[in-house]
């Protein structure tokens, strides 16, 4: 036969209580407050090219961290402009001077050339302005493995 | 003299029915096998750190002979979710529904409505966890998204089993017509939560809604299980055991209820601060993790309350036994709760995307909080249900603190390695420094789910010792311990 045993309480709210659920709430509304505009990264494992998603993003940050972009364009990749660009934004082509000719020839697959590098069209030093060549040695990237990337930096709005 | 007996001079014979019907029986059932998922999920988990360490060399893939067109692959990219869902699915979901099961009756004084009904969601349950996670190494045949991977005929028989304990409990639970004890109203959200969250991970295998949006359902389901199930029942547990191991009135019921309120809410904003794609708008995401960064104020108010139930029955945590464990799982909890909402803030979601530090979270939650929580209730019940008196002390010891090391160095050096993994890769570090810096951290970790997987065997073993050894109950009564049957 089961025993009924019910457990007492005591009875009562502590006053320090109510304090600290004005408290939290406050909290909770800074951080919102604080937080109200900005785009969020792309969900894991979403498929390339698929409305409202911006590629591999596992894979593309994957290349992105080994690659260190992140070195120079910031952990979140808004960079510190103008020595090194923002890399949100770029649905509409480039944002920077240097590259607006690239753009305007191959205004596609400009992104792929520039990350490469390895095209003589974008290999002069003086344009580049230290980004490396990341088609060419010792990051040797595939055009597959950019055009991940490129992927996922056009859904950075 | 002796005579022969005659057919209907034999006592009549006790038929046992196929299904034990004992009280208790079913909540035993979910206790053993718990125990035996335990050992196994942590198993998983030391694989699934190996492959962390040696992804190429451990590596496995391969087909199945004879013409079958089966693929097999063993690798980092399966053995994650097999370890996740070994634990969530195979250890703490039977242990809890175990804890729901014992405690229950207890509080309401009536007999489990049906343990046949038990026994047919263990069977389900089981049948379905193993099937999935068995189905997740085959190449093809699961989905992808943490704790939502079960192809469709395994989430229905999931969905069978769960159905059948939502049953027992509220059926058991209904005729009383009263709210009762903050406890059961933790296991009733919890279990309804837990049936209405896999329901809805369902969907994806029968109208597609997209790859973006699957995830995005599954990113959500699988957060609601750990803030409202897992949460939810490791903490109506602790409310029950802290008590009863005291002989203490919880410190206070309002207390409880707000906490309860709160953790309602917040469980399930929480759940929306997991969907983080630039087609959810982000004020809602931000909304969301504001959520996970507010689950800190109910489990503070939890811990606070139970801690003041403790007030006066210090001594008891000197002696090893459930309140020992139950102070542990308060700890951890405190802890993982102080961490999620740090983790909540998108600065650092910036620097730890993609490390270790989300498992590493997880695991202080998962193997720390709700497995201390369960331990203590484990170490409580056993005695009752099978009124045999608690001989181990010693294992009992040897399961709280390798478990308790266990967690601790497997979770810290994964959060301590996805700190660092975050901010070598933000610096622009070769994979091969991440990796290298990464090594220590890792085996510091796969050595720390070996611990624990060493205080699961501790569990079995104590738990096959008090019922082939253990002492009748008013032995132990005599020893001190009291051993009421109902308590």
């Amino acid at each position: 036969m089961t025993v009924h045993t019910p457990i007492e309480t005591r009875s009562g709210i502590p006053r320090w209580s109510i304090g600290l659920i004005v408290f939290v709430l406050l909290v909770g509304a800074a951080y919102v407050g604080s937080n109200l505009s900005g785009t969020n990264p792309p969900i894991a494992g979403a498929p390339s090219g698929s409305p409202g998603a911006g590629g591999d993003s596992a894979a593309a940050l994957a290349i992105i961290n080994t690659a260190g972009c992140k070195a120079c364009h910031g952990p979140d990749l808004a960079g510190v402009p103008p020595t090194f660009p923002d890399l949100h934004g770029l649905q509409n082509g480039p944002t920077v001077d240097n590259l607006a000719q690239l753009g305007k020839t191959h205004p596609t697959d400009w992104m792929n050339i520039w990350i490469a590098g390895t095209d003589p069209a974008v290999s002069d030093p003086a344009m580049r302005k230290g980004m490396p060549a990341f088609g060419g040695a010792p990051y040797n990237l595939t055009p597959a493995q950019i055009e991940t990337v490129v992927q996922y930096l056009l859904t950075l709005k | 003299m002796t005579r022969k007996l005659r057919p209907y001079d034999e006592p009549p014979r006790h038929r046992r029915s196929l299904i034990p019907n004992a009280p208790d029986s079913a909540a035993l059932a979910f206790l053993v096998v718990a125990a035996l998922w335990l050992v196994a999920a942590t198993g998983i988990g030391v694989l699934a750190a190996g492959e962390r360490l040696f992804p190429d060399l451990l590596k496995i893939s391969f087909s199945i002979p004879f013409g079958s067109g089966i693929g097999v692959e063993v690798s980092q990219a399966t053995a994650d979710p097999a370890f996740v869902d070994a634990l969530v699915f195979g250890w703490l979901t039977n242990v809890a529904l175990s804890a729901i099961f014992f405690v229950t009756p207890r509080l309401t004084g009536r007999r489990l409505a049906s343990d046949a009904l038990g026994f047919m969601g263990l069977g389900a349950w089981n049948l379905a966890v193993a099937a999935g996670i068995v189905l997740l190494y085959v190449k093809g045949a699961s989905g992808v998204g943490p704790l939502a991977e079960f192809p469709l005929p395994v989430k229905g028989l999931a969905l069978l089993g769960l159905l059948a304990v939502n049953g027992a409990f509220w059926r058991t639970v209904l005729p009383t017509r009263s709210i009762g004890y903050v406890s059961l109203l933790y296991y009733g959200i919890g279990l309804l939560a837990l049936l209405g969250l896999i329901a809805l991970a369902t969907i994806p295998a029968v109208f597609s809604l997209g790859t973006t949006n699957d995830r995005l359902l599954w990113a959500f389901t699988a957060r609601g299980i750990v803030t409202y199930w897992v949460l939810g029942a490791g903490l109506g547990t602790l409310y029950y055991v802290i008590p009863r191991v005291t002989r203490n009135p919880l410190s206070s019921g309002g207390l409880a209820l707000i906490a309860l309120l709160g953790w309602l809410a917040f469980a399930g904003l929480s759940a929306v601060g997991a969907l983080v794609d630039p087609s959810v708008p982000y004020i809602v995401t931000t909304l969301g993790q504001a959520g996970t960064l507010l689950l800190l104020a109910p489990v503070f108010l939890a811990v606070t309350n139970l801690v003041g139930t403790i007030r006066g029955s210090w001594a008891l945590l000197l002696s090893p036994g459930s309140l020992q464990f139950a102070v542990t799982a308060l700890a951890f909890l405190i802890a993982t709760a102080l961490l999620e909402s740090v983790g909540a803030l998108r600065s650092v979601q910036t620097l730890t995307a993609g490390t270790d530090w989300a498992l590493g979270v997880s695991l202080l939650g998962l193997l720390g909080s709700a497995t201390f929580a369960f331990y203590g209730f484990a170490d409580h019940a056993l005695p009752r249900i099978l009124r045999r008196g608690y001989g181990g002390a010693m294992l009992a010891q040897a399961q709280l603190w390798a478990s308790f090391i266990g967690v601790a160095l497997a979770s810290l050096a994964m959060i301590g390695g996805g700190l660092v993994q975050g901010s070598l890769q933000s610096q622009g570090a070769s994979p091969q420094d991440v990796s290298g810096t990464l090594f220590a951290f890792r085996i510091l970790a796969a050595g720390g789910l070996g611990l624990v997987s060493v205080a699961g065997l501790a569990l079995i073993v104590n738990l096959f010792l008090l019922y082939t050894e253990g002492r009748p109950v008013e032995a132990a009564r005599v020893a001190g311990e009291p051993l009421a049957a109902g308590q």
